[in-house]
């Protein structure tokens, strides 16, 4: 990394941008739920953070430029990402016990009395 | 490191040279290190988030409504205080590289405070939950309370989770305390900054695992109230 | 006679007189490897006693001189030390560290005192795991997997033991970063990928896995923690929890971690077919390429121990396919050394006669393992004996079988003396024989219906495990007189000279015997490729002064 040729005012203003982007996304965070994807909130939120992310990675991790480790982390999120396909969205998503498991029976049972929030009645599944 | 390194030459059968890199003063390779670091914690946190949603996908509705009870307020608090200290501590980082040594440390300084001021809102978040009757071993969440094991579960993974978030903060707190005293020492300076580089990057990882852990924690139920999921 | 890195060595901190506090203080990786190698054997001796126990228990059945309690606890014991505390760090913690550095050319490792406060944190997990078993709780009674709900309700001490497997696994995360950026940055000018020896290329992939694998553990261990001390419920149905997303967090990391394993030990085998059969590797992409996707793979086929466990039937298929799947690299990589060694001039010394011998038993382990990697079979053989002789073939008559073999390939090197290769070939074949007989006949039994981790049986499986017992005498013999004439070799062999078998890999290339401390006299420029044979002689010579080529 050469330190010496480095323009201090340009990397600051750098630095304040993504600070300003990342103060903005987080306030569409807050607004999202009342504004856009109402009824996928959970992905809504998740593509932002993923965005924040990236803006993080790139710019605060100085993750810009280096392709060696920009291929390894793209390998280790591959891997992460694989575990969540295959234990969320393979195994879990067609869970065979739902109607008998002690695990899950118990719980719709208990949270129609018990819930915070009344359940509006076009809940279909998730 | 302490020993004493000339780099070497390699010859090769023509007779050009080649600079052989050693382990000491190996800039790029203490950056490498910590990156691989921050994939095992990637790794780590990626795990509990399986466990997150593997209960999510079980327990949907128990999920929204969990997290439609906790303070969204304190939480965006946080989030927009470690946003700032992650600014601070890349700014201290940038004034190092260009020869502020001053303004570094007032820097690291900021950042530190940043930090305390998360871990004392966390504090009164986790308090007044206390207060609620939801914390680890009481009230609701005790085996024999009739909250729904979803929500059981939601919020045993909240303290889990944002506890680890929170000895990281309190790790990231010792660490830049030993930088200032490395600093002090004259250990790290401009031309040798690769301890405060990685613990930059250490501070931007504990942001980044903040930035997920917060929607998936006090967003995800915040339609609740409209209905939507 | 010029200084060793037994005489002289560079510390973690100050410059101790006494010899001893040099040792423990060293950030030579020679040295680190040999202390490894020395804590790592005395454990497998002790997990070798506790096997005997078990094995003289199931002698006869009915209870004989040990309880069912006990004979958990045995199990228990013989598994976590052998697979956290030997066979995981095993070859990269040892030979890795020893000669890792020498075949690409470095000083040392990236970080060598990391790898020095590696060592240690290695000794604290293996301290706190040992710990348990003088408490009154006493060790765990789980099995090494520490499957919930019983592991989070059992009586018996296993927090310690999760404690030490998450101090363990944080172990060898560090080893594998370490490894990973020796091999990015520190490789001799010149030695690309596609130039390091195959070694190297296992101690690569292997990283990879440390790295990634091992935090999914630690976190499942921190999360079984969680849930014993702070009621939780993450793994435990009564509370809610589903112990199969406990198996799939475990195994997410274990069954990798048998690649782990296996893969720096087929390294090894690619140094030592060559070699003894003076000819340049055949396919040495296909092997290098191999030793990546079995890594690969490996990541995605953890499912198979949980056929019987309730996971979902699409999932159950979709890792039925992934797991045959990697039976391909690795019978490339048998094809690839049978291939080596046609029309070679074949050496048959000692190492070669490990490396030939474990193509056969591993050969028996790995289709074995494919037979229950198919779900209908599994279900009739899952936990039976069949299993566990599948995997000792795989674990034992595999990668500690290629351990042995690059003990012996790299003894030399190490010591500078030779061992008496007659007395080692009769302990290769001791051991050769004992370890068929002990576990041959359990396949049979566990096709038969042996169920495993059971203390008693019913009378018909009495001869099964009367031929493993007499396996077992043998396999001890042997084991133990190899030892022995490890020892005779270090303190009465001959001078080896720094290249005893013809070698041409790097670490062949030293300019005495033992090394020097900072290795090669200087880094040599890498123009040729790592296994050279021309007539069944090395290509390449080096002036071991400047470390020029002088063929």
């Amino acid at each position: 990394m050469d330190t010496n040729t480095i323009d201090y005012k340009k990397e600051r203003a750098g630095y304040y941008k993504i600070l300003v982007g990342l103060l903005l996304l987080t306030a569409v965070t807050f607004i999202q739920p009342h504004l856009f994807m109402t009824h996928s909130t959970f992905l809504a939120q998740m593509l932002i953070a993923v965005v924040k992310a990236w803006l993080i990675l790139m710019f605060y991790m100085h993750l810009k430029g280096e392709k060696l480790i920009i291929w390894m982390t793209g390998f280790s999120l591959f891997i992460v990402f694989t575990f969540f396909a295959i234990v969320i969205g393979v195994d879990v998503q067609k869970f065979q016990f739902q109607d008998e498991s002690y695990i899950t029976k118990s719980s719709t049972k208990a949270h129609t009395t018990d819930a915070v929030h009344s359940e509006p009645a076009s809940h279909s599944a998730h | 490191m302490s020993h004493e390194y000339i780099p070497e030459i390699a010859t090769d059968r023509d007779g050009n040279e080649h600079e052989v890199q050693g382990w000491q003063g190996d800039f790029y390779g203490g950056k490498l290190g910590f990156w691989l670091f921050m994939f095992t914690e990637v790794l780590m946190f990626g795990a509990m988030f399986m466990v997150l949603s593997y209960y999510n996908t079980l327990h949907p509705q128990d999920f929204l409504d969990a997290s439609a009870s906790l303070n969204r307020v304190l939480g965006g608090t946080n989030t927009v205080i470690l946003l700032v200290s992650a600014l601070t501590m890349g700014l201290g980082l940038l004034k190092m590289r260009t020869g502020d040594v001053k303004g570094a440390k007032l820097m690291i300084w900021a950042t530190i405070l940043l930090a305390t001021a998360f871990l004392v809102i966390k504090g009164f978040e986790w308090s007044a939950e206390y207060h609620h009757g939801i914390f680890l071993m009481h009230d609701q969440l005790l085996a024999e309370s009739p909250l729904p094991f979803g929500q059981k579960l939601f919020f045993g993974m909240y303290f889990t989770m944002t506890g680890l978030h929170g000895f990281h903060i309190l790790i990231g707190i010792g660490l830049m305390i030993w930088l200032l005293k490395r600093i002090n020492a004259g250990k790290v300076s401009q031309d040798h900054h690769i301890l405060y580089w990685n613990i930059a990057l250490y501070w931007d990882i504990v942001h980044l695992i903040w930035v997920f852990v917060f929607p998936y924690y006090y967003m995800i139920g915040a339609g609740g109230v409209t209905g939507g999921h | 006679m010029s200084k060793s890195y037994f005489d002289e060595t560079h510390c973690a901190i100050g410059h101790p007189k006494s010899t001893f506090m040099q040792w423990m203080l060293t950030i030579d990786h020679k040295r680190i490897g040999l202390m490894y190698a020395a804590v790592m054997f005395t454990f497998f001796f002790v997990a070798v006693a506790t096997a005997f126990v078990m094995r003289l228990e199931l002698f006869a059945p009915g209870a004989q001189f040990i309880d069912g309690d006990t004979f958990n606890q045995a199990f228990t014991l013989h598994g976590v030390i052998m697979i956290f505390l030997f066979i995981i760090p095993g070859v990269p913690a040892v030979l890795g560290n020893i000669v890792m550095p020498l075949m690409i050319g470095a000083k040392d490792v990236s970080f060598p005192r990391l790898n020095w406060f590696t060592f240690w944190l290695y000794i604290l997990g293996a301290l706190v795991a040992l710990a348990s078993l003088f408490t009154d709780a006493g060790f765990a009674d789980t099995g090494w997997t520490f499957y919930a709900p019983y592991s989070l309700n059992t009586g018996t001490n296993v927090i310690f033991t999760l404690v030490a497997a998450f101090i363990l696994g944080m172990a060898s995360i560090l080893t594998g970063l370490n490894f990973l950026v020796t091999i990015h940055r520190l490789r001799a000018p010149g030695m690309t990928f596609w130039k390091m020896p195959l070694f190297v290329w296992g101690i690569y992939a292997t990283a990879w896995i440390q790295l990634l694998a091992t935090p999914v553990v630690g976190i499942t261990l921190i999360l079984a923690i969680m849930e014993k001390y702070f009621g939780i419920g993450i793994f435990d149905p009564a509370k809610g929890g589903d112990p199969v997303l406990f198996e799939h967090l475990f195994w997410i990391y274990s069954h990798p971690a048998v690649y782990l394993m296996i893969l720096p030990a087929f390294g090894i085998m690619s140094e030592i077919i060559p070699t003894f059969s003076r000819r340049t590797i055949f396919g040495y992409r296909s092997i290098a390429l191999s030793s990546a996707s079995i890594a690969g793979v490996g990541y995605l086929v953890w499912g198979h121990h949980l056929y019987t466990s309730g996971m979902a039937d699409t999932a159950k298929v979709i890792f039925s396919f992934l797991t045959f799947f990697v039976a391909i690299p690795t019978g490339v990589k048998f094809y690839d050394w049978v291939a080596t060694m046609y029309k070679g001039k074949i050496i048959l010394s000692t190492p070669m006669l490990w490396a030939l011998g474990t193509i056969i038993t591993f050969t028996i382990g790995g289709l074995t393992g494919v037979t229950i990697a198919m779900i209908g079979v599994d279900i009739h053989l899952q936990d039976t004996y069949y299993t566990v002789a599948h995997f000792h073939y795989a674990m034992l008559g595999g990668v500690v079988f290629l351990f042995f073999a690059g003990l012996h390939y790299w003894f030399p090197l190490v010591t500078g003396k030779m061992y008496n290769e007659k007395q080692a070939k009769i302990a290769f074949y001791l051991q050769f024989v004992g370890f068929n007989l002990l576990w041959f006949p359990m396949f049979i039994a566990g096709y038969y219906g042996m169920p495993r981790r059971y203390f008693d049986y019913l009378p018909e499986f009495q001869i099964y495990h009367q031929f493993s017992f007499f396996g077992a005498v043998i396999f001890i013999t042997g084991l133990t007189y190899m030892f022995v004439v490890f020892f005779k070799g270090w303190t009465k062999g001959k001078p080896s000279g720094t290249n005893p078998w013809n070698a041409t890999t790097l670490e062949w290339h030293m300019p005495s015997s033992p090394p020097p401390l900072e290795n090669h006299s200087k880094v040599p420029y890498v123009d040729f490729e790592p296994y050279e044979y021309h007539h069944g002689e090395p290509v390449v010579k080096f002036d071991y002064e400047t470390m020029k080529r002088i063929d």
